[in-house]
């Protein structure tokens, strides 16, 4: 497929950028002590979308080599990479504003937080509408895609932050109870989501089924099973499930289960987008 | 104005490769690029079997998928149907090569561009300068021209042998296949 890794790690960390700043959000609106957590998210979010930019342009050679024709990204609004494109510039300032204002400990006034959340919503769901406009590929263009692209990217997103801010303040991260129960909710409705994409890729034709057999037997499944189910999904859920029914929980099997939680969302955008096969119509 | 189109008749096709190598030479193409491609094709069970080669390229669809997703409007269709690329527009994001289901865009090894078969448009005549893969057929198995023309070659040929676009009104794809 003519697109490759630099691809699936954009849709990885624009989703990740997405997740982290509504995790902030949370965190700020139902926990005032989560201040680590809180801070994490807001500061990585422009952090994490710039390195996505990043890779978009090295991946699109002519206009790395001539950077005024990225101007034209606004141009096409029935493009659904242009509609990506403002959405961006929203998000991108929003959350640029909001990370020099946490980094000046100056306090973020929530109209301005709210914008960010509509515009972290709108970003998560598109990195799943994009792949969905290519009509000859049956794994991408379906309607299983962009709530799974949304849930993995609110996951991921809710890892990193977890992570950092967890490693900066256990005891306050462990007050926040709220994040372990949406995780599980949202881990479950992926596995859910998984097992309808591929469903639904193998009723469809001959491209869709060799889509299917690369992922669950063919060179993608090590990265598939292991990566994707295992480490992204059943180990962090089994971690989850284990805390929750213990009073206290350990540092180590959370970091263990979040840092899982990364590893999942990139493979799963990882094996999304080396999995595309082309229909050949004949 | 008139809006071009094209008849491909696999029948008499022989897969020689003329053709390809035509548009390479006049696109000023590298060996291993190329705005036409082959499919071939091979059906039945022994001793019943024939072959069919089909020469694929951009079907300028009316419907464009490419032309729907390029963000930058590089890709757009002319007042003749034609989809074309404006080279200078194009950051080769390769969205296009994506949305395409037929598989016929390509990225221009030194310019990073992406491009395809034109129909041998020339801005300066105003319209196609005689497509060279129809010129070099060595077994006339190709027609273009004019399809709103009802008397053109190719607006004839199409309703004599009631050829079909490949994949039926998927994109409204303007070459039509006899097979
Ligand atoms: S065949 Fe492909 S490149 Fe040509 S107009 Fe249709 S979608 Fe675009």
């Amino acid at each position: 497929m003519v697109w490759g890794p630099m691809i699936a790690v954009y849709l990885f960390v624009a989703g990740a950028a997405a997740g982290s700043y509504l995790t902030a959000s949370l965190v700020s609106f139902k926990y005032p002590g989560g201040v680590f957590t809180r801070k994490a998210g807001r500061i990585i979010a422009p952090i994490l979308l710039a390195i996505g930019l990043l890779m978009l342009m090295l991946d699109a050679e002519a206009g790395l080599r001539n950077p005024l024709r990225f101007l034209g990204l606004f141009a096409n609004p029935r493009s659904v990479m242009t509609i990506g494109t403002y959405i961006i510039s929203v998000f991108m300032v929003v959350a640029l504003i909001v990370a020099v204002l946490e980094l000046m400990g100056k306090n973020v006034p929530r109209a301005l937080d709210i914008v960010g959340d509509i515009g972290a919503i709108c970003l998560a769901g598109y990195t799943g509408f994009l792949l969905g406009d290519s009509l000859g590929v049956p794994l991408w263009h379906n309607s299983v895609l962009p709530p799974l692209f949304i849930v993995s990217a609110l996951t991921s997103g809710m890892a990193i932050v977890s992570l950092i801010g967890a490693a900066f303040d256990y005891v306050e991260f462990e007050k926040m109870g709220v994040l372990r129960p949406i995780h599980i909710v949202l881990a479950v409705l992926e596995i859910l989501l998984i097992v309808a994409l591929l469903v639904i890729a193998s009723g469809r034709g001959a491209a869709g089924a060799e889509s299917v057999a690369m992922l669950t037997t063919g060179s993608l499944a090590p990265a598939f099973w292991i990566g994707v189910v295992g480490i992204g999904l059943v180990l962090p859920l089994a971690i989850d499930l284990f805390n929750m029914r213990s009073t206290k929980s350990e540092a180590s099997g959370e970091a263990l289960a979040q840092t899982g939680v990364v590893v999942g969302g990139f493979l799963l955008r990882f094996v999304v987008v080396s999995a595309g096969v082309m229909m050949v119509l004949l | 104005m008139a809006r071009y189109g094209m008849m491909i008749d696999t029948r008499k096709c022989v897969g020689c490769f003329a053709c390809r190598v035509a548009c390479q030479m006049k696109n000023t193409l590298g060996p291993k690029e190329g705005f036409v491609h082959f499919e071939f094709l091979e059906s039945g069970t022994y001793p019943d079997v024939s072959s069919e080669a089909i020469p694929m390229q951009c079907m300028h669809c009316a419907d464009a998928p490419c032309e729907k997703v390029c963000p930058t409007g590089a890709t757009y269709i002319n007042e003749a149907g034609v989809v074309l690329v404006d080279a200078n527009k194009c950051i080769g994001c390769k969205y296009c090569m994506v949305a395409c289901p037929y598989s016929v865009r390509m990225i221009e090894e030194i310019s990073g561009v992406v491009e395809k078969c034109r129909f041998c448009w020339d801005d300066e005549m105003g319209g196609p300068n005689n497509p060279s893969c129809v010129a070099t057929c060595i077994a006339d198995a190709r027609v273009f021209g004019d399809l709103d023309d009802p008397n053109s070659d190719v607006a004839v040929a199409i309703a004599a042998n009631d050829a079909q676009p490949i994949a039926g009104d998927l994109t409204e794809a303007k070459i039509f296949y006899v097979r």
